[in-house]
């Protein structure tokens, strides 16, 4: 926190130094902790959408889950590359970066790389490629801060952009994850669980059909517990398909009013 | 693999259907498994893993290195896979890089476990040095070097076997460091350390093609594939890990049901590869044997060549 300016010179601010310790988030063998935000086991975090967050872009979205923010843009359908064959369905481009302030110590995320690929895997199911023949369409998202359960909120962010752009769908998707901490189920992590977290996770599905475009489980998991998380999070997933369509309407019905 | 006609695509689906895939297998037989352990001798360990036509190369080597400052008393681990071009000419240059960074991130997953360490395949804990300051660095490097389908199954076994495989040196230290300083180590050349590896998962790729799944699919079924779940389990029947490849959406039902598919056939895997990568090392230490006599014997032959020398002068 910035200290107040000196009377002399009111042009330069000096840093106090604010000791701030907060302390470890669970000790081991502490069996009814609290989460640190307060939500129960079972209880995902506000979900905030907005489309239209950039002009320029055929379709956009913001997505903020508590700490984790995260802005979509779609472009497209745009011609594909010359050096590309032709395909008579089209083709999906995805990209996700994170900005070097997003996490806790500046500097990158470890998994770039393979998150663009999931995100293409996550959403290529849901998508009507055929009609949009010859061209691609280019997803690219942009993690502004990293709070914990950032991919799964990627992927809701940019099904939201897709539609928001007027590409073609057969549903939307919806992703959630799930932490395993002890014996406990946690869902929707933040960034400090994630890091204590004995395994997770992450399944994305389109609610309407009922059908699971992707699952990545880490961690060691019993059948039984699998069966469990993936209830729990198809419940989540129902619930965050019902907000991010409640926000599709807001926005169809602002653009209406003259 | 060129294309498909369409006869060819129904007779595979057809087939499978019928529980006899076009090589005469049933669904949930493996081809068969041919494990290879010490093929790179200046690597800590290694093994070569022929599953039919898909023949992989794993080798580890430990390096010594410091720990990550976040979790001191662990060692670290990297997987890396690289696709040859000679299982591919697309993979010559960045081609392969896709496939490799799938198959990278999809063995960390199953073979490292979450970010408490639990679930791992390797006891992380195992590597550590001096805590705080020193610790062994595993590099496991994966190569492809023919590709004939089912290359993440191949690979797990590769690294299973490569890891029972490997030696990491004995090392004393020699000066305790305060500080910063990194104390003086002693390693040793003849010790060696074996790794436990009964608790490493393998992985087990279920392929859905219509309405039935087949284990070690070849590129042929691979290509019908709707969609794909790699399970890794462990001896205890845990799952280690999971990734669902392929676009077409899967109810949920029917990915519970896959798991435990996969359980099934991972149990008779597990035994498999086990007795593979005994044998394998039994012939290993066999022939070492016959290395080591061999030496003997030339050594003994040149004392008698010298002592002859010496009487004749």
């Amino acid at each position: 926190m910035a200290g107040k300016a000196s009377t002399t010179t009111p042009s330069t601010y000096s840093p106090s130094p604010n000791q701030r310790k907060r302390p470890p988030l669970f000790k081991d063998g502490d069996l009814d902790w609290v989460r640190p935000d307060g939500r129960g086991f079972h209880q995902c975090r506000p979900a905030f959408f907005r489309t239209g967050a950039v002009n320029a872009a055929a379709g956009s979205a913001y997505a903020e889950f508590g700490n984790t923010k995260v802005i979509v843009s779609v472009f497209g359908p745009r011609e594909s590359k010359k050096a590309m064959m032709y395909s008579d369905i089209g083709r999906l481009n995805c990209n996700v970066s994170y900005t070097t302030f997003a996490s806790a110590v500046r500097g990158q995320v470890s998994d770039q790389k393979e998150s663009s690929s999931m995100l293409h895997k996550a959403l290529e199911g849901a998508i009507r490629l055929e009609t949009f023949p010859k061209t691609t369409v280019d997803v690219f998202a942009l993690v502004l801060e990293s709070g914990g359960s950032d991919f799964p909120v990627v992927i809701s962010c940019a099904s939201l952009a897709l539609a928001d752009a007027g590409i073609m769908l057969y549903d939307l998707v919806a992703a959630v994850s799930v932490s395993c901490l002890g014996p406990n189920l946690v869902i929707d992590p933040i960034s400090e669980e994630e890091s204590y977290q004995d395994g997770s996770l992450v399944i994305t599905c389109m609610p309407s059909r009922y059908e699971v475009t992707q699952l990545t489980i880490t961690g060691e998991w019993s059948s039984a517990r699998i069966n469990e998380a993936m209830q729990l999070c198809l419940d989540a997933c129902s619930k965050l398909g019902k907000v991010m369509r409640s926000c599709l309407k807001e926005a169809a019905s602002a653009s209406e009013e003259p | 693999m060129t294309g498909l006609s369409l006869g060819e695509k129904q007779f595979i689906q057809g087939g499978i259907a019928q529980d006899l895939r076009s090589d005469g297998r049933k669904r949930l037989t493996y081809r068969p498994i041919y494990v290879e352990t010490g093929v790179i001798p200046q690597a800590n360990g290694s093994a070569r893993v022929r599953m039919g036509g898909t023949d992989v190369i794993a080798s580890v080597k430990a390096e010594i290195g410091r720990p990550s400052p976040l979790q001191p008393n662990k060692g670290k681990v990297s997987i890396y896979v690289d696709c040859s071009p000679t299982a591919a000419p697309m993979f010559e240059g960045r081609g392969g890089e896709e496939l490799s960074t799938e198959l990278s991130v999809a063995l960390q997953r199953c073979l490292l476990g979450g970010k408490s360490g639990a679930g791992a395949g390797i006891e992380l804990s195992s590597l550590i040095v001096v805590e705080g300051k020193v610790c062994w660095d595993l590099y496991i490097d994966g190569l492809v070097i023919s590709s004939d389908g089912n290359l993440l199954d191949a690979l797990g076994a590769s690294i299973k076997a490569a890891l029972s495989n490997t030696g990491i040196p004995r090392v004393h230290v020699v000066a305790e460091a305060s500080g910063e300083d990194q104390p003086e180590l002693d390693i040793s050349d003849e010790e060696f350390l074996q790794f436990d590896t009964s608790g490493v998962p393998v992985i087990v790729t279920l392929t859905r093609v219509g309405r039935h799944y087949i284990v070690d699919a070849t590129p042929e079924e691979e290509s019908q594939m709707s969609s794909a779940v790699s399970v890794s389990i462990n001896r205890k029947g845990l799952i280690c890990g999971l990734t669902k490849r392929g676009g077409a959406g899967l109810d949920p039902s029917v990915i519970l049901d896959m798991i435990s598919v996969a359980k099934h056939v991972s149990e008779q895997l597990i035994d498999r590869l086990d007795s593979e990568i005994s044998a394998s090392t039994v012939s290993c230490s066999i022939s070492q044997c016959l290395m080591w006599l061999e030496n003997v014997l030339n050594l003994l032959s040149s004392l008698a060549t010298q002592i002859e020398k010496r009487l004749m002068i």
